[in-house]
């Protein structure tokens, strides 16, 4: 069951000890996030892949134009696991994506990760999940926000809704 | 089916019943039981109709030089509308090979989506076939890649169409038994392999094996919290990851080629047309990953519908393309001598044209069922140890359905694939 939060905005701020860093807000617009990753039972088509993986990533729609782009490419090759993960990557490199940056992640771990999933998987990490993710960036220095972004946006979950 | 066809198959089950299975690297139970004639087929596939009468009857004169015997000139006529080209062939693909001249088409409608499926999967199909949804019956690609072992990595199975709407689906069935995961890697070059696709993939995030083992680290936790079944994650073929990663840098580094100019004007000719790009690129995928089985498809000779002069024309571009392709398998180490070539038209055209007129004069052809569009031919070219050469047979031998078995038979696994589903058989009298 779905569960509506009539959250207009959800902002938590990750800040080290001494900021002058810029603030990293994360916003996330009000919306039905599931209770739990089971309830996810209908594969994206290539369009909706394409479109919630922009606005994840940007905040804002994609364009018909680049929509068609991404997905006569998408369309265009048997392996479809290949191409999204080529336009996952493709997206997270550009500049005007909404990634934090690392010292926003590693200030606050545990809110990374909670608002990771909500973002790309619309909804809370289980307090497992919440646990191994947050062990696995502490335990690994050169783990970076985008790779964590990709891991969630290459993973199975991202291909349904 | 012939009742000694039928005891021989019998006793095959039999005897396959009895053997005590092993497991392959791969995880598979058996290898194909069967040897070898070449390790490798390309089968060229032409999408929408070539009538024998402008094919290997020259009614036009020769338009296929590089692929068929004789220098006919071309109708004076239609003669001004023809593309110059040089003359590849000294010798035609027809002397390294069989040419069945009668070849059938020989069961239901002469559509193209029933003539590529009816080749594809060895099976007539007299109804209504969905668009846009799997064949009923499994694929030539999944036949090999379920029944050939160890070389069962998706990377040795291609299918290269020169358009999207209903041909991708082709690649595999809903065959119990079979689907998705013995499908083949399929590719649409003309829109993949592109300028526009390049600058939407072009720069991507880049990552060391070091962050990418880190990714997959993450990855394989979160995909195991994931609990869904796998019939929901079936979602067409997968290749495994280092295949995965080899396809991306090949795919990427073609599309920046393909920007940078560098597949403008490959052959020199001034120009390509769709077909010609997609057996071009064809080509690229056989030098990078030298499959064990590709199939193409060739679309320009489909503007017969409205240009008759243009389908002629385009007779002679797929001929000239493949020919390229011929001449990049004998260069290519790994494929030279081991390469079984099959070229095929879906099915023919109407004896009776349509009312559309070109320029030229000429009325244009449609493909509604009749004799004529039935009638089509078979080349099947490769290694003189392995095909006959320079044979012909005029007489009506071999119809479509005969492909797929012909392929499985060249390959080593026509035995392996379960009694009574296909509805050809082997043109074994092709081979030595």
């Amino acid at each position: 069951m779905k569960k509506t939060i009539g959250i207009a905005l959800l902002l938590v701020s990750i800040l080290s000890a001494c900021n002058k860093e810029k603030r990293f807000i994360y916003q996330v617009q009000e919306q039905e996030l599931y209770q739990n990753a089971s309830e996810k039972r209908t594969l994206k088509t290539t369009t909706q892949f394409i479109s919630i993986a922009y606005n994840d990533l940007f905040g804002t729609n994609i364009t018909n134009q680049e929509l068609n782009q991404f997905d006569v490419s998408l369309q265009s090759f048997g392996d479809k696991s290949i191409l999204q993960d080529m336009i996952v990557k493709s997206l997270l490199e550009r500049t005007s994506s909404q990634i934090p940056t690392d010292a926003n992640m590693r200030g606050d771990i545990p809110s990374f990760v909670e608002h990771a999933y909500l973002r790309f998987y619309n909804r809370k990490p289980n307090e497992f999940e919440a646990w191994k993710v947050k062990d696995l960036i502490e335990k690994n220095t050169d783990i970076t926000p985008k790779m964590v972004y990709y891991s969630l946006m290459t993973g199975d979950e991202y291909q349904y809704y | 089916m012939k009742r000694k066809t039928f005891l021989r198959n019998a006793a095959l089950t039999a005897a396959g019943s009895m053997v005590v299975p092993y497991l392959l690297p791969s995880g598979r139970l058996f290898a194909a039981t069967g040897s070898r004639k070449a390790n490798h087929v390309v089968f060229c596939l032409f999408a929408g109709g070539v009538r024998n009468l402008e094919s290997v009857e020259k009614a036009e004169g020769n338009l296929m030089t590089n692929t068929l015997l004789g220098n006919e000139s071309i109708s004076s006529d239609i003669a001004p509308g023809m593309t110059p080209l040089p003359q590849l062939a000294t010798t035609p693909l027809q002397s390294m090979g069989t040419l069945f001249k009668d070849f059938r088409y020989a069961s239901g409608p002469t559509g193209h989506y029933n003539g590529h499926t009816t080749a594809i999967t060895g099976k007539y199909s007299d109804e209504a076939i969905k668009l846009k949804e799997p064949p009923k019956y499994p694929t030539i690609f999944e036949y090999y890649r379920k029944h050939t072992s160890p070389s069962s990595s998706a990377l040795n199975a291609w299918w290269v169409s020169d358009a999207l709407g209903p041909y991708p689906y082709l690649n595999y069935s809903s065959y119990d038994g079979y689907g998705a995961m013995y499908g083949a890697n399929a590719i649409q070059p003309a829109n993949l392999l592109s300028s526009q696709s390049y600058s939407i993939l072009g720069n991507p995030l880049q990552l060391s094996n070091t962050e990418k083992a880190k990714c997959d680290l993450m990855k394989g936790f979160m995909n195991g919290q994931f609990k869904t079944s796998t019939e929901l994650l079936a979602n067409g073929i997968k290749n495994n990851p280092d295949d995965a990663e080899h396809l991306q840098t090949f795919l990427r580094n073609i599309m920046q080629e393909v920007s940078l100019g560098i597949h403008n004007n490959p052959w020199g000719l001034g120009g390509m047309n769709n077909d010609m790009y997609n057996i071009y690129f064809g080509t690229k995928i056989l030098q990078e990953f030298k499959p064990e089985l590709m199939v193409i498809n060739m679309q320009g000779v489909d503007v017969a519908h409205f240009k008759y002069t243009d389908y002629a024309n385009n007779m002679r571009l797929a001929d000239y393309a493949l020919y390229k392709l011929w001449q990049t398998i004998q260069t290519t180490p790994g494929l030279a001598n081991d390469t079984v070539l099959i070229v095929a038209p879906e099915h023919g055209r109407n004896l009776q044209p349509n009312s559309v007129i070109d320029t030229y004069g000429r009325y244009a052809l449609d493909h509604n069922n009749d004799e004529m569009s039935r009638k089509i031919f078979c080349l099947v070219a490769g290694p003189a140890g392995a095909v006959k050469q320079g044979q012909v047979f005029s007489n009506t031998v071999g119809q479509s359905v005969d492909i797929l078995p012909t392929i499985a038979h060249v390959l080593g696994f026509e035995n392996d694939i379960p009694f009574g589903i296909l509805d050809g058989r082997a043109l074994t009298e092709a081979f030595v």
